[in-house]
């Protein structure tokens, strides 16, 4: 019951990102047999060590679809090995206990999947080194910016197999 | 005396039984009130699947017997057993004699992997190979083609097909730019 209607918004939010997809990026279900897997590609943002580059994520949505955020699965592990993306809108309802997030900008049921992808994509090009989800590259972005700039762009390259 | 009189004993330890079964249970139901971290009600040493799942889905590296193991040992807390994780410390391998009371709900496993993607758990591959497109970015770029920007399909394998395409498309279009760029920058 609860899990249909989650079924019915996850499939008019693949709709919308089918028919008017927003720039760069491409998302659906890997099959729509199971609406609460995704899978979805996102470009690199421009003006960054990132142009250029095509990423995927995977995204495991909640059943209930309600209070708990979905879960990415970036694949591009070797900047981010454990694949989590530490992205605001993505934790769970509630204060952060670190105090670095007001609980309007975390995760609430009425965040749309585009606006989810949008904010993975504006991480990239910010990231937020406060609450990083891999703690060595954010300390080669903090410390040794053109080595991880340079690692970045060699990671784009290889991941679009060249 | 007691030992006399078997008929007066059996009453007072079922009274005693009784009354420890309260007193347990009360236990139990206030240690669940104060803890934060456990969602679900638990019933004794039981761990709740959904709390190993958000783990395993969190860590998905670590089997779901050593999550079952820190959770039962901290009495059900996610948040320290994400906690123990987090800092480093890992979890520790349970021991042989640990049977974890607790069925994952099959959806768990049997949802994730489907025809589409040969491999979801990619490690560090490349997209070429992870949708088998080395055939087509061996291809020389088809001018011709343009990328058709939005697709919607009453049809559901046909929607799912226009998916695949606008996916590939993307990547390929992505890497044809990136060589493009090289060769402009060697040159």
């Amino acid at each position: 019951m609860g899990s249909s209607v989650a079924q019915k918004r996850l499939f008019h939010e693949y709709k919308n990102l089918s028919t008017n997809p927003p720039e760069g990026i491409t998302a659906g279900p890997v099959s729509e047999d199971d609406m609460f897997y995704w899978e979805a590609l996102i470009e690199g943002p421009g003006g960054t060590p990132f142009e250029g580059g095509v990423f995927a994520a995977e995204l495991k949505f909640p059943q209930g679809l309600s209070s708990e955020p979905p879960d990415y699965e970036i694949c591009w592990r070797r900047v981010y090995p454990n694949g989590t993306v530490c992205i605001s809108i993505l934790h769970p309802p509630g204060d952060d206990p670190n105090h670095y997030e007001h609980a309007s900008e975390r995760w609430s049921p009425i965040q749309s999947v585009e606006k989810i992808l949008i904010s993975v994509m504006s991480m990239l090009a910010e990231p937020n080194d406060e609450s990083p989800a891999n703690v060595e590259a954010a300390k080669m972005w903090r410390e040794r910016r053109s080595e991880y700039e340079q690692k970045v762009r060699d990671e784009v390259r290889k991941g679009l197999g060249l | 005396m007691q030992e006399d009189e078997p008929s007066l004993n059996i009453p007072s330890l079922l009274t005693l039984a009784v009354v420890s079964f309260f007193v347990i249970r009360w236990f139990f139901t206030r240690d669940e009130g104060s803890s934060s971290g456990g969602s679900r009600p638990r019933r004794g040493n039981v761990v709740d699947p959904a709390q190993v799942e958000q783990i395993s889905q969190m860590f998905p590296q670590l089997s779901n017997r050593e999550i079952m193991w820190d959770l039962q040992r901290n009495g059900g807390s996610v948040a320290a057993t994400t906690e123990r994780i987090l800092t480093g410390r890992g979890l520790e391998t349970p021991p042989p004699s640990f049977q974890p009371q607790v069925v994952l709900p099959p959806r768990n496993t049997t949802a994730l992997p489907r025809s589409t993607t040969p491999a979801s758990k990619t490690d560090g591959q490349d997209l070429i190979s992870r949708y088998n497109l080395s055939a087509r970015a061996a291809e020389e770029a088809p001018e011709a083609e343009t990328p058709s920007k939005s697709s919607w399909s009453q049809n559901k394998e046909e929607r799912q097909r226009l998916l695949q395409k606008r996916r590939d498309e993307m990547i390929l279009a992505a890497r044809r730019k990136m060589m493009q760029k090289k060769q402009g920058a060697s040159e």
